[in-house]
């Protein structure tokens, strides 16, 4: 188990940039998740914690000590890939077994911790099977049970679910996450998928362009978003967000106007699809469109200030299509940022217009 | 579900009626047309190929010492040309893959029995007397009583053995090289990088004759004229390009996840590259491996112009001689020794023929 930290870290791939500077420490037996849009640089920071690639700047620690020049084969780093990267021309036995033959493990020792690995991931009765006649769910226990096999200080998940069907996701999520648990071993997951990365993670580290945006759990992310790259990455259905000028208290927005306190100048709200209500009080719309997503429904509102989305709950749309309705909120859940520095103005509320 | 009633009488009565069963047979008529003709344009272009070999095998199995007839040959024409044409009658009549492979097996039964029958009469080893008689050349001669000015031949087995000894050390040197070469090349950046991809292709695209004066003057001064060790290290210069280019396909086609995951699963990069990335390449080494022997085996300009002695021939010069010798005598043992000459290759390419398909996929690739 390790301590991990970045300090000062830089990345530069010839004359590009990835990382400019990436400071982070992650704590013994964390899970957090790096997330992000592809090519934000959460790859890069997750290779250089394997070894695979050395960083331009900066130092990279493991428990206080430097690792910059350590080789990836002596991190004791488990990791699992997108594709998996299962060797193709060994039994899954062999595969597993793999980490274990450079660390001159005895044959029977070795041997008991595969089958200890491949029980832990439930492919005890594929060892003798080639990755080629495995299913995509299949390969991925595999690839954890390799990467567990040698006892990893780090494990390191990059993009593990997004090869995997919806239900299969569902299932491998809970897996990883009980996993984590019991073996206690620190984690980083990489994900461009928020659902994952907030479902799993004890932790998320949002990056945008090489930079970390914002710190903290899931919690902290979705309810006090620090920037408007944040509060429109996390949150599905995505945030609906509102440009508008604040005067007087007021923002003036095309066709509505919100009270606003704590605020002033060109701000941005924000307004999530779950927290607004549709009733008697509010902005106007039209309903233009209705998508039923089971426990839920999505209402796509036509307003003077463009296309709102409302989740109402419920599994029987309340209203049509082409109806006049009022959609209302609660000033305590809507968010106000700064148009022009797109960060988060703390305790900021607006109200909707009577 | 609402069911629509629609009168169909009239409908029928205003459209033209269509006959599907005429259709169907028409497409039928038009697939069968089309097997026939096809067929009849692969056996058209196949049979300049495939005669040489059969009067090839039929000479060197039937010829005799002195005698130009030809009788056997047109006899066994007589077998194999209605054998042709029924192959090509079954393949275009068959109605189904079953009544192919009935219709195959009984023409192919038919005309075994028919040439047995027709040739057998006159088949013999005795043209094979090269394998072991290392003089046969004085033996043929003397049979028609010319005794005089035969070319002291070595044992045929040491002409096969410097073959062997070529093409294999040939090979072995490629492989080993262009592996490593072509992995360099496809992993790993470096000043001058595509100009060398660029020139490996140009290279190869140069006619290597025209290199023969001066090669044979560089032999000459470092000593390796009239040996082996020179004309495989000619041979690998030239082959290793093309081989190189091949490999690059290949390794190119391996994903880099496997390489970073063995990297961190404990394996040096060197380690990587034995256990996990040349396993991926297997077929591109095997393809390799083939075409290198194959050329070797088959290498004739330059043993013929580098290696004078006769303890140093190949299989092509010792067939070249023989042919020199003994073929205004005996073009029985000519062709004999053609077909000892071809019988390793075949075997090898029928062998390996497999991997060879998929050479053109990886290479393409690259």
């Amino acid at each position: 188990m390790a301590k991990i930290e970045f300090r000062n870290v830089v990345k530069r791939f010839g004359a590009v940039e990835v990382i400019p500077d990436m400071n982070l420490v992650i704590e013994d037996g964390e899970f957090v998740a790096l997330l992000g849009p592809s090519g934000c640089g959460k790859s890069t920071s997750l290779f250089m914690l394997a070894g695979i690639y050395l960083p331009s700047g900066g130092e990279l620690l493991f428990d206080g000590h430097i690792v910059n020049e350590v080789e990836a084969r002596d991190r004791n780093v488990g990791i699992v890939f997108q594709s998996y990267a299962l060797y193709p021309h060994m039994s899954v036995r062999d595969n597993i077994l793999f980490p274990l033959r450079f660390k001159k493990t005895p044959r029977d020792e070795a041997l008991a911790k595969v089958k200890a690995a491949a029980d832990l991931v439930r492919v005890a009765e594929l060892l003798d099977r080639r990755p080629s006649e495995l299913s995509g769910g299949q390969q991925q226990r595999v690839a954890l049970a390799r990467a567990l096999v040698k006892e990893p200080q780090l494990l390191l998940l990059d993009e593990p679910l997004s090869n995997l069907d919806a239900s299969l996701r569902l299932s491998m999520r809970t897996e990883i996450k009980s996993l984590h648990a019991q073996l206690g071993v620190t984690t980083v997951l990489v994900t461009h998928d928020q659902i994952e990365a907030t479902t799993m993670a004890d932790r998320i580290i949002c990056m945008r362009a090489g930079r970390i945006e914002q710190v903290g759990t899931p919690d902290d992310l979705y309810l006090r978003p620090s920037s408007l790259f944040v509060a429109g990455f996390i949150g599905s259905p995505p945030i609906n967000l509102i440009a508008g000028e604040a005067e007087a208290g007021t923002v003036t927005v095309d066709g509505a106007r919100f009270l606003v306190e704590g605020a002033s100048g060109a701000l941005t709200v924000g307004l999530r699809p779950e927290h607004l209500r549709i009733g008697d009080t509010g902005f106007a719309g039209r309903i233009a469109q209705i998508e039923p997503m089971g426990r839920e429904i999505l209402y796509v509102v036509e307003t003077g200030m463009g296309a709102v989305r409302v989740l109402e709950q419920g599994s029987s749309a309340g209203y049509s299509t082409g109806e006049q309705v009022k959609i209302g909120f609660l000033p305590e859940n809507s968010l106000v940022f700064e148009t022009a520095r797109q960060k988060l103005i703390a305790g900021a509320h607006v109200r909707a217009p009577a | 579900m609402v069911t629509q009633h629609i009168p169909m009488a009239s409908t029928a009565a205003s459209e033209p009626t269509v006959d599907w069963d005429a259709l169907a047979a028409r497409a039928r008529a038009v697939r069968r047309t089309k097997a026939v003709v096809l067929y009849a344009f692969l056996i058209a272009v196949s049979v300049p190929i495939i005669l040489p070999y059969f009067w090839l095998v039929t000479i060197a199995f039937s010829a005799k010492t002195g005698v130009a007839e030809t009788a056997v040959l047109w006899r066994s024409m007589a077998v194999f040309v209605p054998a042709v044409v029924a192959f090509w009658l079954t393949a275009a009549l068959a109605q189904s893959r079953r009544q192919l492979w009935i219709g195959i097996a009984a023409v192919a039964a038919i005309a075994v029995f028919a040439f047995v029958l027709s040739v057998g009469p006159d088949l013999h080893l005795g043209n094979f007397i090269f394998l072991w008689e290392p003089d046969f050349a004085s033996v043929v001669r003397s049979r028609v009583g010319e005794i005089k000015g035969a070319v002291q031949f070595p044992n045929v087995w040491h002409a096969f053995g410097n073959s062997i000894l070529i093409a294999g050390a040939q090979t072995a040197i490629v492989v080993t090289v262009a592996s490593l070469a072509a992995y360099y090349l496809s992993r790993f950046q470096f000043p001058g990088r595509s100009s060398m991809l660029r020139s490996l292709l140009v290279l190869h695209a140069f006619p290597v004759l025209t290199l023969i004066v001066p090669m044979f003057l560089m032999l000459y001064w470092i000593g390796l004229l009239d040996t082996l060790y020179g004309v495989i290290l000619v041979l690998v210069a030239f082959e290793l390009p093309f081989a190189i280019f091949i490999m690059k396909g290949f390794f190119d086609a391996v994903p880099w996840d496997i390489e970073m995951s063995a990297l961190t699963d404990g394996a040096s990069r060197r380690q990587a590259f034995v256990s996990v990335v040349l396993p991926q390449v297997r077929n591109g080494i095997l393809a390799i491996a083939v075409f290198t022997f194959i050329r070797g085996w088959e290498e004739y300009i330059f043993v013929f112009t580098f290696l004078i002695r006769n303890s140093n021939w190949t299989m092509s010069l010792y067939m070249y001689w023989v042919r020199d010798d003994v073929m205004g005598v005996d073009y029985g043992v000519v062709s004999a020794v053609g077909v000892f000459y071809l019988v390793p290759s075949l075997i090898l390419y029928m062998a390996a023929q497999r991997y060879l398909m998929q050479m053109s996929i990886g290479g393409v690739k690259g």
